[in-house]
């Protein structure tokens, strides 16, 4: 009997089937329909984001997330080992050195982290000494003005910061909170970027001489004394002041800095509302360095001194006569013949950037300079944030003689 | 409308029939109401946009769109400016003229139908006598823009869309016309306002519960009018998976909008015949016709008020169904499509129209038969399907462990 009856369902007649399709058609609307309408009579799920969350969204987010860098320059020892460690070049640390005397040795004018190129690899917070680079949980990028996506970690070029010295044998530092810093810069992206001069600015002085194109094979260096002084003279007078400035620029209005005019930039400069050096495309380093030359001065209050033995520069581009003595030492034998070691591997030490940062694969500068006195290591080319500069010393006192070209 | 005119001339103390350029007046009127209609077609398309994203994201345990105004609700008119601002294209290798003008087919194909589709006791722009064989005349207008938009856009895409809806829509308008047929067998007439008035005002007295082919009419009209306006499960002309947009692919802007704002609207259209013809249309239960038409005064826009509220409540529930029917249900095939119409409702719509004529004269011959039927199928048909239509839905939201939240999160 069961048998015939399960027969029958499985073969039904041509009516059946008809019947059997009505029926299962308005079943399926029945159950569809309801599962449906129960839903609309449902909390919906989604959360809804940015404004209608319980507690902000990065903070539910795993820890170990890789959002926006932060640095944190009460411990940062300069070592630029990040900066080199970034395949795309997303950040950029200018150094200004100092003589380690009067001046700290290495101090920082700009560490800046452009947001909108990172790629979020992590790569930068591998060989960080100290964790000042970390990344936080930050990642909303959204801004009114793509500018403002570069983070600026000194937030002044004209107040340098200071790098750390970790203490000896030290392995945690004093790092602030993760995530404060990078917020309190984001806190400021939505304001707008450095303002173009006012029209009476711009209209004051019409005739003004602009900025000449500067004649070839110029020493940048000794011209950025010179304008720096004349800016000293000039100081309190912004008008005068933003002309001596535009004659470090390239004067060929060419307008990439975001201003109208080479006469913009250097208005806004002169003025203050502008800090940053480098936008002048056509001028390029020299007029960044004159730049820069001038505004520490302004700052500083007095000129810098020409370049001493530990300049990069060639010895001919000096100023004449501003050459300090016991500068050049050309001939007679390196220190290292002469001296006792002890005695040696202070200067050797001195000569280095004191960053600590380990890329010379000793673990600070204490070993290296161990490694070249006593040790013998013959590679005296590992300091990377010392650079042509230590490169030079290394060579003078343990070879007597110039570095070969890199 | 006329009648409506001429005692509104005659309110102000002139004669309308005494004046030699009154038919210049009617056409003033005429341009006014074509005016008012053709934007309240585009205001409720508009709205039933925006309903509808809000029913389909809460189906699916989403949000929807809840930013623009209150709880969204602007939506509609940020999307029109969007669509209005955005640039005609018109393909190269277009037959360019029909290509401009397939939109407009579709417009006037529905705008039409409002001639003739009723909103309150008095309000109709032209009560005619053939009511419901002229929306089925115009809305076949609709099916000779879509083929026009598929054929002049030159993409296979657009032309598979057109032929199917041609198909579709040619097919579906047998069983549709002839489940449409059965009120007008019970009314003895075309007239839609004549077909409101031979129903009632309470459900038992509504075509829909009036014997069991009735029943099935309305089932069998609803689905092919949910066919004949593309909408899920039948919107095989602009299957997205299939033919990027069917017949519109190639349209952008203006033209773009008025195909989308004809489907909307469809959805108003569908649903006030549906009411119309078997839901009583705006009859206020306990008043009947007669008495509206007696009434004056105060009283009589008050209550033509509220024959227009229930009209529309009517109307806006099942513009709601056709909405959650499409969140509900996948696309059909194309074979699929086909035999349903042509094995199920074309033969159950031919018998349903042969059962009323005989049931009709079983009625006459014994009207109670007709009374108790009418409760019979209220109760059996409306009732009792709704309580457990009901409580499967409470026990579905009780099962997964949910509870009843309407209001939170919105």
């Amino acid at each position: 009997m069961a048998e015939n009856v399960t027969a029958q369902r499985q073969t039904p007649g041509a009516i059946g089937a008809y019947v059997k399709n009505v029926r299962d058609t308005a079943k399926s609307f029945w159950e569809g329909m309801s599962v449906t309408l129960s839903y609309m009579f449902r909390k919906p799920i989604t959360t809804q984001y940015p404004d209608r969350v319980p507690v902000p969204v990065r903070d539910t987010i795993p820890p170990r997330y890789r959002g926006f860098l932060e640095v944190d320059m009460d411990i940062c020892t300069a070592c630029q080992a990040c900066e080199r460690a970034c395949p795309i070049q997303v950040i950029n640390i200018d150094i200004l050195k100092g003589d380690g005397k009067t001046t700290p040795k290495l101090r920082m004018e700009r560490f800046d982290i452009d947001i909108g190129k990172c790629m979020y690899c992590g790569l930068c917070v591998e060989p960080c000494p100290t964790g000042a680079i970390q990344h936080t949980r930050e990642f909303e990028g959204a801004v009114m003005h793509f500018n403002n996506l570069t983070l600026r970690f000194v937030p002044d070029p004209l107040v340098p910061a200071v790098p750390y010295k970790p203490p000896k044998g030290a392995d945690a530092f004093p790092r602030k909170p993760l995530g404060e810093i990078t917020r309190a810069l984001i806190a400021a992206w939505d304001a707008p970027p450095p303002p173009f001069p006012t029209k009476e600015q711009l209209d004051g002085d019409k005739g003004a001489a602009h900025g000449k194109p500067k004649p070839a094979g110029l020493d940048p260096t000794a011209m950025g004394r010179q304008l720096a002084a004349k800016a000293l003279q000039v100081k309190e007078d912004k008008p005068a002041l933003q002309k001596v400035l535009e004659e470090a620029m390239a004067g060929t209005d060419c307008g990439d800095c975001g201003y109208p005019d080479c006469k913009g930039y250097s208005t806004a400069l002169a003025y203050g509302k502008d800090t940053s050096t480098e936008k002048c495309a056509p001028g390029g380093a020299d007029t960044k360095a004159m730049l820069e030359t001038i505004l520490v001065s302004l700052k500083t209050g007095k000129v810098p001194e020409a370049p001493a033995a530990e300049a990069p520069a060639p010895a001919e581009a000096k100023a004449p006569g501003a050459a300090p003595a016991g500068d050049a030492e050309p001939s007679g034998p390196p220190l290292a013949k002469t001296l006792p070691k002890d005695e040696l591997f202070k200067h050797v030490l001195d000569a280095m950037a004191g960053t600590d940062c380990g890329d010379c694969e000793y673990p600070d500068c204490e070993g290296y300079a161990k490694g070249i006195v006593y040790e013998g290591q013959a590679d005296l080319d590992r300091c990377a944030p010392g650079g042509e500069d230590t490169r030079a010393k290394l060579f003078k006192i343990m070879l007597g003689t110039k570095p070969p070209p890199k | 409308m006329q009648q409506w005119l001429d005692s509104l001339i005659r309110g102000w103390g002139h004669d309308p029939s005494a004046w030699p350029w009154t038919q210049f007046v009617y056409l003033a009127f005429m341009g006014l109401f074509a005016f008012a209609v053709i934007n309240f077609a585009a205001i409720t398309a508009g709205i039933f946009s925006w309903a509808e994203r809000r029913v389909a994201a809460r189906m699916q345990s989403r949000v929807g769109p809840n930013r623009v105004g209150p709880g969204g609700f602007l939506q509609w008119v940020a999307d029109a400016v969007k669509l209005l601002t955005k640039e005609d294209l018109i393909p190269a290798e277009s037959d360019k003229v029909l290509f401009r003008i397939a939109p407009y087919f579709m417009m006037v194909g529905f705008a039409c139908v409002f001639v003739a589709l009723p909103f309150s006791h008095r309000l109709v722009i032209a009560d005619m006598n053939l009511g419901i064989f002229f929306i089925l005349a115009v809305t076949a207008l609709i099916v000779v823009g879509i083929i026009m938009s598929g054929w002049s856009s030159n993409s296979k895409w657009s032309l598979f869309g057109a032929i199917r809806s041609a198909a579709q829509i040619i097919s579906y308008e047998i069983p549709a016309g002839m489940a449409l047929m059965i009120p007008v067998l019970l009314a003895g007439t075309l007239s839609t306002q004549g077909i409101i008035r031979a129903q009632g005002g309470w459900p038992w007295q509504w075509f829909v519960f009036d014997n069991p082919a009735t029943f099935a009419a309305f089932f069998i009209y609803f689905i092919s009018a949910l066919a004949e306006g593309n909408r899920t499960p039948f919107d095989l002309p602009e299957a997205e998976s299939e033919l990027v947009s069917g017949y519109n692919t190639e349209y952008s802007g203006m033209r773009f909008s008025y195909f989308f704002l004809v489907e909307w609207g469809n959805m108003w259209v569908m649903s006030a015949l549906a009411t119309t013809m078997f839901l009583g249309g705006w009859q206020i239960p306990g008043v009947s016709a007669a008495q509206l038409d007696a009434m004056t005064g105060g009283r009589a826009v008050v209550f033509e008020l509220l024959s227009l509220a229930i009209f529309v409540g009517k109307t806006l529930f099942w513009v709601f169904v056709v909405m959650w029917l499409r969140w509900t249900l996948p696309r059909i095939r194309v074979d699929q499509m086909m035999n349903m119409c042509w094995k199920y409702l074309v033969p159950v719509s031919f018998v349903s129209v042969i059962f009323v004529a005989g049931w009709m004269m079983v009625v006459r011959a014994a009207p109670a038969v007709g009374t108790v039927t009418h409760w019979i199928m209220f109760l059996a048909a409306g009732v009792v399907p709704a309580a457990l239509f009901v409580s499967r839905v409470a026990r579905n939201i009780r099962d997964t462990g949910d509870r009843f939240d309407f209001t939170s999160n919105w």
